[in-house]
């Protein structure tokens, strides 16, 4: 009993419970459910960057055979609209299209071809003819821009101290910019949608991280209740925060079965990913630190220069990491964005942190070397267990824990601090590291359990509007059933990804595992409780699930539950933390550079399962590595267009780029976080990558590389660093 | 994509017939470029003619004393073939640095020669480029030409060729075999297949219509012992080269006798660098030599606004490609 037990409750390392399913290609994406009837819609994107359309000619497209529909803003039903000046977008945000003959950005939908196949939507589509009225002076290029900066409504400046008097007070003082291009999120399944609009009711197969966000977005949208949308994703083929939010091609779809009466399937080219899903926009991060000789942080400002679109305002975070990482008396974050023709950025990898880590640990390495000071005993000088930008304790922190053990698996006192100093043949090899930290935002979360008893045996079935984007939601949400009920992790079913369930946070943010697991955990202590309750059982009596069905004289039970942040949690900073050490070899004639080895320390709460948790951080370092080494989207200076337009040019790493990694897990309970004490890990195995690569950059090359991507042609042309021996 | 018919051509007539019998069919070889352009808009034909069934798929030895590689064999058969990698590693290591396996497993000889450039406006419809649409003018000229060439482009194109295969084709020196429209053989030598942009960037080669590719023949093994294809890319697979060199060199007594010596990424053409091969030729293969030809090689180059990081990238890896042809062991 015993064996069971600890072989699929929480903390065991199981397999994924829907593995099989997967592999076997049984597992079913929004476009692979077998809805009858169903037409093909293929959007179609504006040319210039801003603008009028004038004209449209869709004649030559309508005649063609199978061709249903050309919808256009002149057919367009009417939809509801942002009410106010540059509204912010979030995850409910309404998605009108197709409104107006105005063209915001390059790229953006002017249109959309219904047909019987997709391959004749596809053709039509290039053969609608738009004629335009370009505005001469679209905003495209960011570093000629930056006079239309405007200060942000969506995250205010912050200040503590006085950042002036803590640079006078500083023996060290450094001022650095760091840049970060414009990335794309691309997850494998690209966003797809078979949209049904029946009777005033709406069923979307879409692929989406936010169930319920989903619902209201779309209800919305079409002004119809909420009750009236059924959201459907049990998979989902990755999202990155590209999928938290509702995008247009899901309105169009619905737009387009609601004109045809018939359902509609739509998918968002690759090529498109670039233009109508949302992108991580460029930063500017200037950060200006001061410090005394004995390692003591004075001062730190983190200021961010962004752009968002023309029409609605997103602003990543970056700052939020220089607020609460170390022990600062005087910080200041700052945010300036300037309005672009581009897409609203939107929620990309670990959003704040993942840009954000980079500017502050490549910072506070480089003020280790103006201090001659070990950059891991820099940051352990300068450890907090307050967090001071929010005045609260930190409900656990173990990052100068993470940061030794660290240093000590990946044998850290063989870097010498001299760069350049590790040699052989044409490589030069260097060490760096970085401290990570992420929020762990737990959320309310709901579920319902059933419990089927069958020949004895107990067979339960939890339902959420969970979703699994890739991550194992299911895995561990059984296992949590599975710990909570006392059966196997075989005779749990597990069901997500339905607005018909119970209502969770989603996926995002790497709030789900926490918030899933201890909504699942309520609905099944409920059931065991109230069976107990209704026989009079002691509430700490030790009896089966199948023998309190029996006593109860039950063959099914149904139970609720819901979980939520405790009083105590919100007086508390509730983070994961994190180090990360690498090993980088630069040749130094090509530029060209591997990533020979990383260890990556994680300090995450309650590892729910080992083989997840680890699959979570691996996914994160590749992430991270993608950051540093390539991914970038650059836009064309003369027209505004991305003209790093598919997956060949956009590059995400490969096998070979990845070091050989070890992940540590360090034992935390922390209660505060949560009755389980489950903290996020999906973004922070991506926070700190950035810097800890480009840390080690330095260590080898002694250039000190401050945009990325760092690439092969940007290190040919980077100077040694001044009081560097080359 | 545009509605196009399919011939599954039974022989070399058939599809030399339905070629020439019109004027707006491609060949199709492993399709992994044709397929590609033709989902972005960008290739239009309204005909395919598979030529990739029509036999032409075998290594064999030629007359001269080398190796002749069927124009229609996958690049993964003849970078792995026994004869290829023993008499032309070379080629080999430039083959298997390109694409990924699937590709170069799909990929034929054919259509590597004839693969098109990856410059971005080129594959964007609604972006002028000369090569595609010939009078629309070049995108990249004045926009974003950090990706393009250095060497030999002019006002109407800035591209570069693609191809890691033909790189290491021109550092050793090839004969392409084509039958024409009439069924009979025309031989091209390699410097020769590829053209600059001139005012005509629209023709990369200088095929005529209608064409086929059926062979490359080799010369005598060369470069066995002392090859590197430097391949310069910011990921260690999956990309295209920012510069690449192939450098072979055949030394005796100390001294090089003869050395190939081509670079790719930095032309609209494989850039065979002739003058520095006869610079290298008797003397001896040291760092001073080497850098002396890296210095020669970059002479010429005209780098446009954004693509400067190239001649120095260039020269370093002309350094280090021949020092580790140089040193290799055997
Ligand atoms: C994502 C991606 C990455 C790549 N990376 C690299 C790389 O790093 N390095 C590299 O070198 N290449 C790379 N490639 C390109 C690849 O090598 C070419 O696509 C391939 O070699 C083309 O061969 P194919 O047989 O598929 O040609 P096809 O696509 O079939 O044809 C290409 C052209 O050649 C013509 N053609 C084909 N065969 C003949 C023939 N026998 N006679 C006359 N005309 C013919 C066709 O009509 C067509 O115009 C990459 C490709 C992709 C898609
Ligand atoms: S460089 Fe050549 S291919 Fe590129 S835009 Fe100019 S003409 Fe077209």
């Amino acid at each position: 009993m015993m064996n069971t037990l600890k072989a699929s409750g929480v903390g065991a390392s199981i397999n994924r419970v829907e593995g099989r399913l997967k592999v076997r290609g049984m597992a079913k994406y929004a476009t692979e459910f077998p809805v009858e009837n169903k037409a093909f819609a293929q959007g179609i994107n504006s040319t210039i960057a801003k603008g009028e359309i004038i004209a449209i000619d869709s004649s030559e497209a309508e005649g063609l055979d199978g061709v249903l529909a050309v919808i256009t803003y002149k057919n367009a039903e009417k939809l509801n609209h942002l009410e106010e000046e540059m509204p912010l977008l979030a995850t409910t945000t309404i998605a009108p299209v197709l409104q107006s003959a105005k063209v915001n950005y390059y790229g953006e939908y002017v249109g959309v071809v219904v047909a019987e196949t997709f391959e004749q939507a596809q053709y039509a589509a290039r053969l609608v003819k738009f004629e335009y009225k370009e505005d001469p002076d679209p905003t495209i290029r960011f570093d000629e821009s930056k006079s239309k900066a405007y200060k942000p409504k969506g995250n205010s400046d912050y200040l503590r101290g006085d950042m002036e008097a803590g640079l006078a007070e500083a023996d060290e003082t450094l001022d650095a910019t760091y840049i970060t291009p414009i990335e794309h999120h691309h997850p494998m399944e690209l966003h797809a949608i078979i949209a049904s609009w029946e009777n005033g009711k709406v069923t979307a197969y879409s692929s989406q991280q936010m169930v319920n966000e989903s619902t209201i977005a779309i209800a919305d949208t079409f002004q119809i209740p909420k009750k009236d949308v059924r959201v459907i994703t049990p998979f989902v083929g990755g999202g990155f925060g590209s999928k938290l939010n509702t995008e247009r091609h899901v309105i169009l779809a619905i737009m387009a079965s609601k004109l045809l009466g018939r359902p509609v399937q739509m998918t968002v080219t690759r090529q498109q990913m670039f233009t109508n899903t949302g992108m991580r926009q460029q930063n500017e991060q200037r950060m200006q630190l001061g410090a005394k000789m004995d390692g003591s942080l004075t001062a730190l400002s983190h200021d961010t220069l962004s752009h968002t679109s023309t029409y609605q305002e997103y602003q990543e975070p970056c700052g939020m990491i220089s607020k609460m990482l170390y022990q600062v008396p005087n910080n200041q974050i700052t945010y300036r964005l300037i309005p672009m023709n581009f897409q609203t950025p939107f929620a990309m990898r670990a959003p704040g942190e993942a840009t954000g880590s980079f500017a502050l640990e490549s910072a506070m390495d480089e003020m280790a070397w103006k201090l001659k000071m070990d950059p891991v005993d820099f940051r352990i000088k300068n450890d907090t267990q307050i967090d001071l930008g929010a005045d609260k304790p930190f409900s656990s922190r173990l990052l100068i824990e993470c940061l030794r053990i660290g240093a000590d698996k990946f044998g850290w006192e063989n870097r010498s601090m001299q760069p350049r100093s590790k040699q052989e043949g044409n490589w030069l090899i260097g060490y760096g590291v970085s401290a990570a930290s992420r929020n762990s935002p737990y959320q309310e979360s709901s579920s319902k359990v059933i419990l089927e008893l069958e020949n004895e045996k107990v067979y339960a079935t939890v339902q959420m509007d969970a979703t699994d984007i890739g991550t194992g939601s299911y895995t561990i949400i059984a296992q949590t059933a599975s710990e909570y009920l006392g059966v196997p992790v075989a005779q749990v079913t597990v069901e997500l990804g339905d607005s018909r369930f119970p209502i969770t946070p989603g996926s995002g943010g790497s709030w789900g595992a926490a918030s899933y697991c201890n909504g699942a955990r309520a609905a099944c202590q409920n059931a065991i409780d109230t069976l107990k309750q209704n026989k009079n059982i002691g509430k700490d009596q030790d009896i089966p699930v199948a023998e309190l069905l029996k006593q109860n004289k039950l063959k099914k039970y149904e139970a609720e539950g819901s979980a939520a942040p405790s009083e105590a949690f919100k007086k508390h900073s509730v983070f994961s933390f994190g180090a990360n050490f690498s090993e980088v070899w630069v040749d130094k004639h090509t530029g060209m550079y591997r990533i020979k080895r990383m260890v990556n320390v994680a300090s995450a709460g309650n590892i729910l399962n080992p083989k997840t948790a680890y699959g979570q951080i691996i996914g994160g370092l590749t992430m991270g590595v993608g950051m540093v080494l390539s991914e970038q989207t650059r836009v064309e200076p003369n027209f505004g267009n991305f003209i790093t337009r598919s997956l060949a040019d956009y590059h995400v790493p490969v096998n070979l780029d990845m070091a050989n990694i070890e992940v540590i897990f360090l034992p935390e309970e922390d209660k505060i976080a949560n009755e389980m004490g489950v903290k996020g890990i999906g973004e922070l195995g991506i926070t700190s990558v950035a810097a800890s690569v480009a840390n080690a950059i330095f260590n080898a090359t002694g250039k000190r590389m401050r945009h990325l991507p760092i690439t092969p042609e940007k290190l040919i042309e980077a100077q040694v660093e001044p009081g560097v021996v080359a | 994509m545009r509605p196009f018919t399919y011939t599954g051509a039974k022989n070399t007539e058939e599809a030399l017939q339905a070629a020439s019998s019109n004027a707006n069919a491609h060949y199709l070889g492993g399709g992994t470029n044709l397929i590609d352009l033709m989902k972005e808009d960008v290739e239009r034909p309204d005909e395919l003619i598979n030529v990739a069934s029509l036999g032409y798929k075998k290594v064999s030895s030629n007359e001269k004393g080398g190796l002749t590689l069927g124009g229609m064999l996958s690049n993964s058969e003849t970078a792995n073939h026994r004869e290829v990698r023993t008499h032309f590693p070379l080629l080999s290591m430039a083959m298997l640095s390109a694409a990924t396996g699937q590709l170069r497993n799909m990929a034929t000889n054919g259509g590597n020669l004839l693969q098109r450039t990856r410059c971005p406006y080129f594959y964007e419809t609604s972006m002028p480029c000369n090569k595609r649409a010939p009078g629309t003018g070049c995108g990249a000229k004045n926009g974003m030409n950090a990706l393009h060439a250095i060497f030999g482009w002019s006002e109407a194109c800035v591209a570069v060729h693609p191809s890691d295969m033909c790189v290491a084709l021109a550092a050793i020196g090839a004969t392409v075999e084509v039958r024409q429209s009439d069924g009979s053989p025309r031989m091209i030598e390699f410097i020769d297949f590829h053209r600059l942009p001139g005012d005509r960037p629209e023709k990369d080669t200088n095929l005529m219509p209608g064409e086929l590719i059926t062979a490359i023949h080799l010369p005598q093994p060369i470069f066995s012992k002392h090859y590197y294809y430097l391949k310069v890319r910011e990921r260690s697979s999956y990309a295209f080269a920012l510069v690449s060199v192939a450098a072979g060199l055949e030394i005796q007594g100390g001294r090089i006798t003869k050395a190939g010596l081509a670079m790719g990424g930095v032309s609209h053409k494989p850039w065979k660098l002739i003058q520095v091969e006869n610079y290298l030729s008797g003397k001896t293969p040291d760092q001073a030599n080497f850098e002396a030809a890296a210095e020669l090689a970059m002479k010429e180059a005209r780098p446009l606004e954004g693509n400067k990081y190239k001649v120095e990238m260039g020269k370093k890896s002309i350094i280090s490609a021949l020092t580790q042809a140089y040193e290799r062991k055997a």
